[in-house]
C-alpha cells in the first residue's frame, strides 16, 4: 500500500476541540488516575520534536517525501500535546514551556537508538539506518493509536467529551502508521543488514513509548490503566501482530514483553483503579 | 554558572505569543495564487531561478531543525513550539513557490542546479557533520540558542531582500512575494526578540554567535547548493549598485545588535559578488 504523501500533506491540521465543550470537565472532572495517565501522553506528545531531532540524523531527511512527513508529522503530535494540555488545565495542571523545557533539561535527552549505534558500530556503514527508524516509529505510532482507542472506550460512558477528543486524536495516530509502516516495509525488505539490525533493536531496546522520558512508576501506571486485563493483552497482541508482519520481524512480541517486564499481566482484576495497578 | 538561558521560567518581558503563532499558522497558499497567469506567460529565465533558489531554500528546514536540535536548542520548549510552526509555514511557502515554477514551466530552461561546491576553508566548519556539530555545540551550552536565533534573523533579513529583488525583476511575482513576505514577517519578529534579548543578556551568549555568524555560509542552506547557484543568488539579488545598496542595509542591521558590532561588515562583503 503506498502512502499518499500529496494528500497527506493538505489534509494535515491541527486537531481542533474548540467545538467540544470542555466546561463538562468542570462540571463531571475525570479521576486522578486517567489524569496521571494524560499527563503522560501529553508529555510524550510534546516530546515529538526530540524525537524527531533522532530521525533527523539519518540522510533520510533529504529525500523530499519524508522532509514533508516530518514537517506535518511534528506538528500534529505538538497539538496532540496542546490538546491533553488543554484538558489537563480543565483540571488545574497547568503544562507549560517552562514545565517542559525543566523536564528537558532534568533528562538529557539522548537518541534512543545511540545504544544500537554504538553496538553495532562501523558495521552500520552503507546501512539504510533510516530503517530502524521507520520500525521503530511504527511500533511506536500502533501503540499510540491502540493507546488512545483504549482510553477512549474505557472512559467514554463517563467522558464522552475525552472520548471524542482521543478519539480525533487516533485518527491521526492512523495515519502516522500508514506512513512509518509503509517506510519500514519497503526499507527493511530491500537489505537483509538493516532487517537483523532491526530486528536486533527492538528486540533488545525497544519499551513503551515514554518510557525513556518518563519515571519508571508512571510507566507502569500508564501501561497498567491501559492495558492490565484481557481486553488490554488483546490489543498488545495485536500491536505485536502488526510488527511481526515487518519484514524481519516475524515472531517479535516487544510490546506483551515490556509489560510482562512490569508486572503487568492478561489477568482480569477487579476494577480497583489508581496505586493498585502502579504497584503491581 | 548560571547562565539566563539555564532558567526555567519563560521570559517576561517577551512580546512574541508563541502560542498565538502556533494557532494562527499560514498554511496551504496554492487556492490564493492566479497560476493561469504564470501558465499563459511564463517567467523570465532571472526571475525562475532565483525563485528556484528561493523555493529550495524554504524547503530545508528539515536539515536546519537536524542542526537545531542536536544541540541544546531542542530543550527549549518555546523555541521549538516556534520552530515546529515555522518549519509547517516554510513547507507551505516552498510549495507555493513551487507551484508557480510548475505553472510557468520554466524550470526546464534552466540551467541544472547540480554541481561541485565552493571549497573554501571557512566554510568547512559549516559543512561538517552533524556528530561534530552536536559536540561542539555542547560545549556551548544552552548559550547556542542565542548563535541559532541570531544566525535565524540574519537568514531572514537576507532572502528578505532576495524576495523583494524577486518582486523587482518580475512584475508578475509581486503578490506571490506579498503573500511570502507576509508570512515571514513573524518569523523575523520571533528571531529579533530572542535575538535581542539573549545578545543583551550574556557576553558567552555574544561570542559564540559572532562565531556561529562568521562561520555559516549565506543564505542558510548555500553550503549545500552548488556554487554555480549560488553566485548567481549573489549576482542577482546584491550585484548592482542596488544590490551593495541592500548588502550595506544588512550588514547595518547586524552590526546594531548587541556585540555584532564588527561582524556585520564582514557579512556584508561576503554578500556582494
Ligand atoms: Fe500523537
Ligand atoms: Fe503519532
Amino acid at each position: 500500500m503506498a502512502f499518499d504523501i500529496v494528500k497527506y500533506t493538505r489534509a494535515s491540521d491541527a486537531v481542533g476541540w474548540s467545538d467540544l465543550d470542555f466546561d463538562e470537565f468542570e462540571r463531571n472532572p475525570l479521576p486522578d488516575h486517567v489524569l496521571r495517565s494524560l499527563r503522560y501522553m501529553c508529555d510524550v506528545e510534546y516530546h515529538t520534536v526530540c524525537y524527531l531531532r533522532d530521525m533527523l540524523t539519518t540522510p533520510s531527511h533529504k529525500e523530499p517525501e519524508i522532509a514533508a512527513f516530518m514537517t506535518m508529522w511534528n506538528r500534529e503530535e505538538f497539538w496532540h500535546g496542546e490538546a491533553l494540555s488543554a484538558v489537563l488545565e480543565r483540571h488545574g495542571i497547568h503544562v507549560d514551556y517552562s514545565a517542559l523545557k525543566a523536564k528537558r533539561l532534568k533528562l538529557g535527552f539522548k537518541d534512543r537508538l545511540d545504544p544500537i549505534k554504538q553496538s553495532f558500530g562501523s558495521n552500520l556503514i552503507g546501512i539504510d539506518f533510516a530503517a530502524v527508524h521507520m520500525a521503530w516509529g511504527a511500533a511506536n505510532e500502533w501503540s499510540a493509536n491502540a493507546a488512545y482507542h483504549r482510553l477512549a472506550a474505557l472512559e467514554g460512558a463517563d467522558h464522552p467529551v475525552l472520548a471524542e477528543l482521543l478519539k480525533r486524536i487516533a485518527q491521526q495516530e492512523t495515519k502516522h502508521v500508514a506512513f512509518y509502516a509503509t517506510q519500514a516495509r519497503e526499507r527493511l525488505a530491500k537489505s537483509k543488514k538493516a532487517r537483523v539490525i532491526a530486528r536486533f533493536a527492538l528486540r533488545k531496546f525497544w519499551g513503551p513509548v515514554g518510557s525513556t522520558i518518563a519515571e519508571p512508576d508512571e510507566v507502569t501506571h500508564v501501561m497498567g490503566h491501559l492495558f492490565q486485563g484481557s481486553e488490554g493483552r488483546k490489543l498488545v497482541r495485536g500491536i505485536d501482530a502488526h510488527i511481526a508482519r515487518l519484514p524481519g520481524l516475524e515472531g517479535l512480541t516487544i510490546v506483551e514483553n515490556s509489560l510482562e517486564a512490569r508486572g503487568i499481566t492478561g489477568e482480569d482484576r477487579e476494577p480497583t483503579p489508581e496505586p493498585e495497578v502502579a504497584a503491581a | 554558572m548560571t547562565t539566563n538561558d539555564e532558567t526555567t521560567i519563560a521570559p517576561a518581558a517577551t512580546a512574541f505569543d508563541v502560542s498565538e503563532f502556533a494557532r494562527t499558522a499560514k498554511g496551504f497558499h496554492r487556492d490564493e495564487l492566479d497560476l493561469e497567469q504564470f501558465e499563459q506567460h511564463g517567467l523570465e529565465p532571472d526571475a525562475a531561478r532565483l525563485l528556484r533558489v528561493l523555493r529550495d531554500l524554504e524547503r530545508s528546514t528539515m536539515a536546519r531543525m537536524r542542526n537545531l536540535l542536536v544541540t541544546a536548542t531542542h530543550k527549549d520548549a518555546r523555541v521549538t513550539a516556534f520552530l515546529t510552526t515555522w518549519a509547517y509555514e516554510k513547507f507551505w511557502l516552498a510549495d507555493a513557490l513551487d507551484a508557480v515554477l510548475e505553472a510557468s514551466r520554466a524550470e526546464e530552461d534552466l540551467p541544472a542546479d547540480e554541481g561541485h561546491h565552493r571549497l573554501t576553508v571557512s566554510e568547512r566548519r559549516d559543512r561538517r557533520g552533524t556528530i561534530r556539530r552536536a559536540i561542539s555545540a555542547n560545549f556551548a551550552g544552552p548559550q547556542i540558542v542565542a548563535a541559532h536565533v541570531t544566525a535565524g534573523l540574519a537568514d531572514e533579513w537576507i532572502t528578505h531582500a532576495a524576495y523583494r529583488r524577486l518582486a523587482g525583476i518580475a512584475e508578475s511575482l509581486s503578490s506571490v512575494v506579498e503573500t511570502v513576505l507576509e508570512v515571514k514577517d513573524r518569523h523575523i519578529r520571533f528571531f529579533q526578540e530572542e535575538a535581542e534579548r539573549r545578545l543583551g543578556e550574556s557576553p558567552k551568549a555574544r561570542r559564540i554567535t559572532r562565531k556561529e555568524l562568521l562561520g555559516t555560509a549565506w543564505p542558510i542552506g548555500s553550503v549545500e547548493r552548488p556554487a554555480e547557484e549560488r553566485s548567481f543568488f549573489e549576482r542577482i539579488v546584491f550585484g548592482g549598485a542596488e544590490g551593495r545598496e541592500e548588502a550595506r542595509g544588512i550588514g547595518a542591521l547586524i552590526s546594531a545588535l548587541p556585540g555584532m558590532t564588527a561582524v556585520g561588515s564582514t557579512i556584508e562583503a561576503r554578500l556582494v559578488p
